[in-house]
């Protein structure tokens, strides 16, 4: 066992690994954080990302004693308990999610692709925005609907910003 | 499926890492991103006792030494593509890392890493190849380089021993004007490539003064086209014509047939994008010209 400290959703604490254990379980089991999602636990299908250090990061590929103190975020800081966050409004009204276990990964994923393209100001093509989320499977959507919700939280968070 | 037990260590100098894997022989691995690595460990199918994350050092350089650029195993696949000196002498390159996995895969995997796990089809093994490049691997007893065509062995096979670690990947930078181009098939963007292709072109007054093509898909290592690279030296930008030699090269190859695509498929996908490569690398030295 090695004592590490991680800063989880703005909380630092301290806690014992088995080196072999993974971010993702050990978010999910000793965080409580079962909003982490595990998929293929081989980096193909993005169910498990968060962000380390401001970065996503699939968190089934990352050993939780790689990330002694350092900052994670996981879906559970984003938007309040009520999920309000500009994407995830977007996922809701533009049908981008069905079963909803892949949606953590999306949202994770895609976060920092919204936040970038409303700091250049532009509306991604088409292929841009399925570039971006290349990493993560949907088995329920048909992707249609992500690409749509992706497009209204640029739209939306771009006239946003344009107000006074 | 979790990983096997294992110990973890965390140095800080280069020279404390080597020491650890020279101790550790074939029971240590170094782990950089895990992008490669993590996958394998999760299947069981790499069980290291001792993992040594070499994160801390400081192997993170792109740099340019008289003809010669040294990426550093630590670069990650996103940094080749906005690293000025590869956009400049390495296009091909940058289009190949494009093709890596997906955004956070190029985020966090590593130069090193890919080459050191040398999956058949990988895009950096290829490039490397293509590019006349060596791998710099490091041990307690100093350090060796190997040209790329002796370094890439086999599915999941290179040339580092026990306790040795790849430090940096040396390509030589190409003289006058050039230009080149990476194709490659998967099934889904990102995925494992079924073959892949590259091309880069040395040229002056519209002729091809010198040619490298590279292929995987073919056989259990990347392998450079020799008798099309002949074939194309002096040849015109307008029409290299290579169509006859590209189809005895293929003939000449004896691909696996599996799942993904069976043999025939195969050598015939790798004929044609070796000539898409070739002729959009073509098609930009024309129009830089």
């Amino acid at each position: 066992m090695i004592t590490i400290t991680l800063e989880v959703n703005d909380v630092s604490r301290r806690v014992q690994v088995e080196p072999r254990r993974l971010l993702a379980d050990v978010l999910r089991e000793q965080f409580g954080l079962s909003g982490v999602h595990i998929g293929c636990a081989q980096g193909a299908c993005g169910c498990c990302t968060v962000h380390v250090e401001g970065t996503p990061r699939l968190s089934c590929l990352t050993f939780a004693v790689q990330c002694d103190g350092k900052a994670i975020k996981t879906i559970e800081s984003v938007g309040g308990s009520k999920a309000e966050h500009m994407l995830q409004t977007a996922f809701r009204t533009e049908h981008g999610l069905q079963c909803g276990y892949c949606t953590p990964g999306f949202i994770m994923t895609l976060m920092p692709f919204v936040e970038q393209m409303t700091g250049e100001r532009r509306m991604p093509d088409e292929a841009e925005i399925r570039e971006a989320m290349s990493g993560n499977i949907c088995r329920c959507t048909g992707y249609h609907g992500i690409v749509a919700a992706v497009r209204k939280a640029i739209a939306d968070s771009l006239e946003d910003t344009e107000r006074p | 499926m979790k990983p096997t037990a294992f110990e973890y260590h965390r140095p800080d100098t280069l020279e404390r890492a080597l020491s650890l894997l020279a101790q550790f022989g074939d029971d240590g691995r170094p782990i950089a991103g895990g992008q490669s690595l993590v996958p394998m460990m999760n299947l069981r199918l790499a069980r290291p006792l001792h993992l040594v994350d070499i994160n801390g050092l400081a192997l993170c350089d792109i740099d340019q030494q008289d003809n010669v650029v040294r990426i550093g195993a630590l670069v990650r696949h996103e940094t080749h593509l906005r690293d000025p000196l590869i956009a400049r002498h390495f296009p091909a390159l940058v289009e190949g890392v494009r093709a890596i996995g997906h955004p956070t895969i190029r985020r966090n995997g590593t130069l090193g890493g890919s080459l050191a796990h040398c999956d058949p089809t990988a895009e950096l093994p290829l490039l490397c190849m293509l590019h006349d490049g060596a791998i710099v691997v490091a041990s307690s007893n100093g350090e060796r380089r190997i040209a790329a065509t002796d370094f890439f062995e086999g599915a999941y096979m290179t040339a580092l021993e026990a306790g040795e670690m790849i430090v940096a990947a040396e390509l030589p930078v190409p003289g006058g004007a050039h230009a080149g181009a990476f194709e490659e098939m998967a099934e889904r963007k990102g995925d494992f490539a079924i073959a892949a292709a590259g091309v880069v072109l040395g040229h002056e007054n519209g002729r091809i003064t010198g040619a490298k093509v590279a292929c995987s898909g073919a056989a259990q290592a990347p392998m450079r086209a020799r008798p099309v690279e002949q074939a194309l030296n002096g040849a015109d930008l307008a029409s290299p014509g290579a169509a006859a030699v590209i189809a005895g090269f293929l003939e000449t190859m004896d691909p696996p047939g599996d799942h993904a695509a069976s043999a025939p498929y195969r050598r015939a996908l790798i004929g044609e994008l070796i000539d898409r490569a070739m002729t959009k690398a073509c098609r930009r030295a024309l129009e830089a010209s």
